[in-house]
This record gives structure tokens, sequence and C-alpha cells, in this order.
């Protein structure tokens, strides 16, 4: 179940960042300071998050905080729409320059969902690290699985799922799941047995 | 093993082949990678004509003939102009959302002296390329602004009397110069009689074809479309105004467009040709907005409309 979760997390931040160019476009177009822009920012946020994951992983881990570090997001996503065309188009009429501009736009709106999404990693492996003989297998394992639901996010989300619906749907879509896979793991107990 | 080694040895020979795909006539003599394009320019010697192109074997974005670079080269630059039928005065203010060689602007300036141009392009090479190679200039009355075209739009003071549309990405439109959104900005740029006209490729009858009629239609009170005779190209001429245009009083004009301005290509041809939009309806084809315009798949699939 863990595992799933990593790597659906891993899936929603790529597909996240693809939606996030479609987002930006109207007000900011489509130039390379928008792209600099969104790829930074989500790894500002991603980084921010492993840091603060590994942070909070030695403060008593449970799979009823994670669950709420994987909600919380989802929350974000599923009012997207609500606050990102009044936000983006505030950020428009300031004027702030071509590439001030859709950065603040970027941080305003990826920043803090995609350092949710970075809590997920550090936070699993400390609670799925059983001993430290297998420490190096388990953290190897989910790294893979993120960055594999990374790929598959990319490419699930530019060759299909743009193409059917529209880019709010799709982000309150991933909001739906990650609540979807937060609630099961919020009953969950995964402690480390051999700890006990 | 023997047969990988084989395939491998052929796909070697093979792809310099195909990436060298120019005319033995033709000779590249610039090339770059900008921020957003592979730029290649090339002379063909026997046809005496230059272009540019974004991908080695696609067609020309833009191009000049060499003895004669004040004429227009390409059918879609001509019939772009029968637009200017559509409008019952001179056009002062002119806006070109997308550069290219800087063909069409260069003509308009030198048929319009006295109006006054804004370009918008987004790749600051493109701007440089059409200087170099392609005869075009910047002065006081017409002005490149390096920006999206999107942007500088929204950003825009200024009505305009005519605004062209013909920014390209290869062979597509960048999504968000597509959509419902941003053709009703255009629109609230035009002055109240104000002409856009836009150039669409499409090879054959595509799913872009079809919601590109139709986001239109939802945008404009009145729009035309003029098929190319030579080119897979197709113009739209939307109208900002409410005022039905009747086929008599567009070829009169471009008649008196045409000798006034003294154009040396046939613009009452051109005007005798367009078809009201009205005879395009497909119910089933999506309007593009901001939140849902696959452009690029769409380009690919053959329509659905009948």
């Amino acid at each position: 179940m863990i595992k799933f979760v990593v790597f659906i997390c891993g899936a929603i931040v790529m597909s996240f960042e693809i939606l996030g160019s479609r987002v930006l476009a109207p007000n900011f177009g489509s130039s390379v300071f928008v792209w600099g822009s969104l790829i930074s920012v989500f790894l500002a946020g991603l980084s921010a998050g492993y840091y603060l994951g590994g942070w909070l992983a030695d403060k008593k881990p449970s799979s009823r905080k994670l669950s709420l570090m994987i909600i919380i997001p989802g929350i974000f996503f599923l009012t997207f729409p609500l606050y990102s065309a009044p936000i983006a188009d505030w950020i428009f009429t300031k004027d702030l320059g071509v590439r001030l501009s859709p950065f603040l736009a970027s941080i305003a709106l990826f920043l803090i969902p995609s350092l949710f999404l970075g809590i997920v990693s550090p936070y699993t492996a400390k609670l799925m690290i059983c001993s430290l003989h297998t420490s190096g297998k388990t953290i190897g394992t989910l790294y893979a699985l993120s960055t594999f639901g990374s790929i598959i996010g990319t490419l699930i989300t530019s060759f299909y799922l743009i193409t059917i619906a529209g880019t709010n749907t799709l982000i309150m879509g991933q909001g739906i799941l990650l609540v979807a896979v937060a609630i099961p793991l919020y009953f969950m107990d995964l402690v480390c047995a051999v700890e006990k | 093993m023997v047969r990988i080694f084989c395939l491998l040895v052929l796909c070697s020979v093979l792809s310099p082949l195909q990436g060298a795909a120019l005319e033995l006539s033709e000779k590249q003599i610039f090339e770059k990678n900008s921020l957003y394009q592979y730029i290649s320019v090339v002379e063909d010697s026997v046809k005496k004509e230059r272009y540019v192109r974004n991908q080695k074997r696609e067609y020309a974005q833009g191009g000049i003939y060499l003895n004669a670079p004040d004429k227009l080269l390409f059918e879609f630059t001509q019939m772009g102009f029968v637009s200017l039928a559509f409008l019952d005065r001179d056009p002062k203010d002119v806006l070109f959302v997308g550069l290219g060689a800087g063909a069409m602007p260069r003509y308009f300036a030198w048929h319009y002296p006295e109006a006054v141009i804004d370009i918008a392009e987004i790749d600051p090479d493109m701007l440089a390329v059409a200087q170099k190679y392609f005869y075009f200039k910047d002065n006081e009355r017409m002005k490149t602004h390096i920006e999206d075209g999107r942007l500088f739009v929204k950003r825009a003071k200024k009505k305009y009397d005519w605004i062209v549309l013909d920014a390209y990405q290869n062979d597509y439109i960048p999504f968000h110069l597509t959509t419902l959104e941003f053709l009703k900005e255009v629109k609230s740029r035009l002055k109240d009689d104000g002409v856009v006209v836009s150039n669409i490729t499409s090879t054959f009858r595509n799913k872009f074809f079809d919601s590109m009629v139709m986001t239109y239609k939802k945008a404009f009170p009145h729009f035309y479309i003029l098929k190319g005779r030579k080119s897979g190209n197709f113009i739209f001429i939307a109208l900002a105004g409410s005022k039905i245009k009747d086929r008599d009083s567009v070829e009169a004009r471009a008649r008196k467009v045409q000798s006034a301005r003294k154009f040396d290509i046939d613009l009452e041809d051109f005007a005798s040709r367009y078809e009201p939009a009205e005879a395009y309806e497909w119910g089933r084809a999506k309007i593009l907005t901001d939140d849902f315009a696959p452009v690029n798949l769409y380009q690919h699939q053959r329509s659905a409309a009948p």
C-alpha cells in the first residue's frame, strides 16, 4: 500500500508540472522564462519538502501523519480552479516583467503543493526502514518507485489526459486521487514490526 | 546478432541521408538553435528563392524571391491580404502576431507607407534572421516587439484596424494562441469595424481545423474562409463588427485596393473565392479554450465531421 502511495505521489508531481505549463500560458505565455520558472519552483518545492520530510520523520513518524501530509496537497488540488485564475490574473495586472511574473505565479500556485508531495518520500522511507541491514534496498526501492511514478505521470498526462479533459478537471482529479490514497493510509498502522 | 548489427550499420548509413533532406539545388546558408526553435535559412540556386525553415524536412515558414524580394513568394501570404477588402477604409493601425521572414509586414508597409505597424515575435533570433537574410527592417512606423503574442495582445492599450495572426511553432500554432479566450482578447483590441486574419495550415480536414472554425464562430459575429489553390493553407477572416459583408462589396473593395495600392497579387480573384463560415457547421467539434485545447493531437486526427 505505502509503495503504491509513493508511486502515485511521484506521478502526480510531474503530471501537475505538465499541467502547470497550461495554467501559466494564458497569462504568461510559453516563453523559456515560463518553463524555467515552472521547473525551478517545482524543484525548490521538492527539495524543501525532502528536507522537511526528513526532519518530520524523526519525530514520532506514523502513517496517520503521512496521510495528513498527502491530504493537504489533495485539498489544494481540489480547490485549485477557485484560486488559480484570480492569482494568475492579479500577477498579470501587476506586470512585473517577463521573468518575475511567471516566477511569482509559479511560486504562488505550485510551491506549496510540490513541497508537501516532496515530504512523502523521506517520510515513507523512515516508516519502511525496519533494519539498517536492508535500509539501502528500502530507500532504493522507494526512489525508483517515486521516479517511475513521475515518468508514468508525465507520459500519461502529456500523451493522453490533456487530450481528453480540461486542465482544471485533471488537477481536481489528482486531488481526488490523493485524498483517495490518503484515507486508507490514515486508518492503517504501519510501524515496523522489528522496531517494536 | 548479425542481423542487429546489419540493422545498426544500415541505420547509421541512412540517418545522415535523412537529416540532409535538402534538394540538390539547395544550400543551407544559416542554421541555429534559438531559444524556441531550430532555424535554418536555405537558398535554392535554381529557383532563385530563399526560405526559412524550422525543421530540416518541413515546409518553409517564410521566404523570398532572390531577384524580386519585394514580391510575395508564398500563396498564404498573398491570400492574407484579401482580408483588407473586408475593411471599408485604409488600415492605419496594424498588428502582426508572428514575424516569420517578415514578408507580410514588409509588403504591407511598402504598400501602406502611412500605416503604423506593431509586430509581436517571441524569438529574438527570428528577428535577426529576418533582418539579415530577408531584407526586413524596423523603422519609426514599424516596430517589432520581442514578446509572446498572447501577452502583447493582452497588454496592448491600442486598438487596431487589422490584426494578422500567423504565429507558428514548427507546424502547429501554440495552444494559447488558438483558444476562445485569446480570440476574445484579440477582438477587444480591434476597432469597431476591425478585421482579423489568421493563417491556418491544414494538410487535410483535421479535427484541429474543425475546432478552430467553431472557436472563431463563437468569438466573432462574422467570419469567412478562403482556401488556398496551391497549398494546404486556409485563411480565416473574422470581423469585429456585426455588419454582414456581401460579396459584391468585398469584390469592389478588393478592386479598389488593388489599383489604389498597386498590389501585384490578384486580390480580386481571392475575393471571388471566399466562403462564409456558415457553410461550415460541425456541432461535434470541440471549442478550444484555455482549459482544453489539445492542438497537437487534433492536428494529426482526421476530422470526425462528414
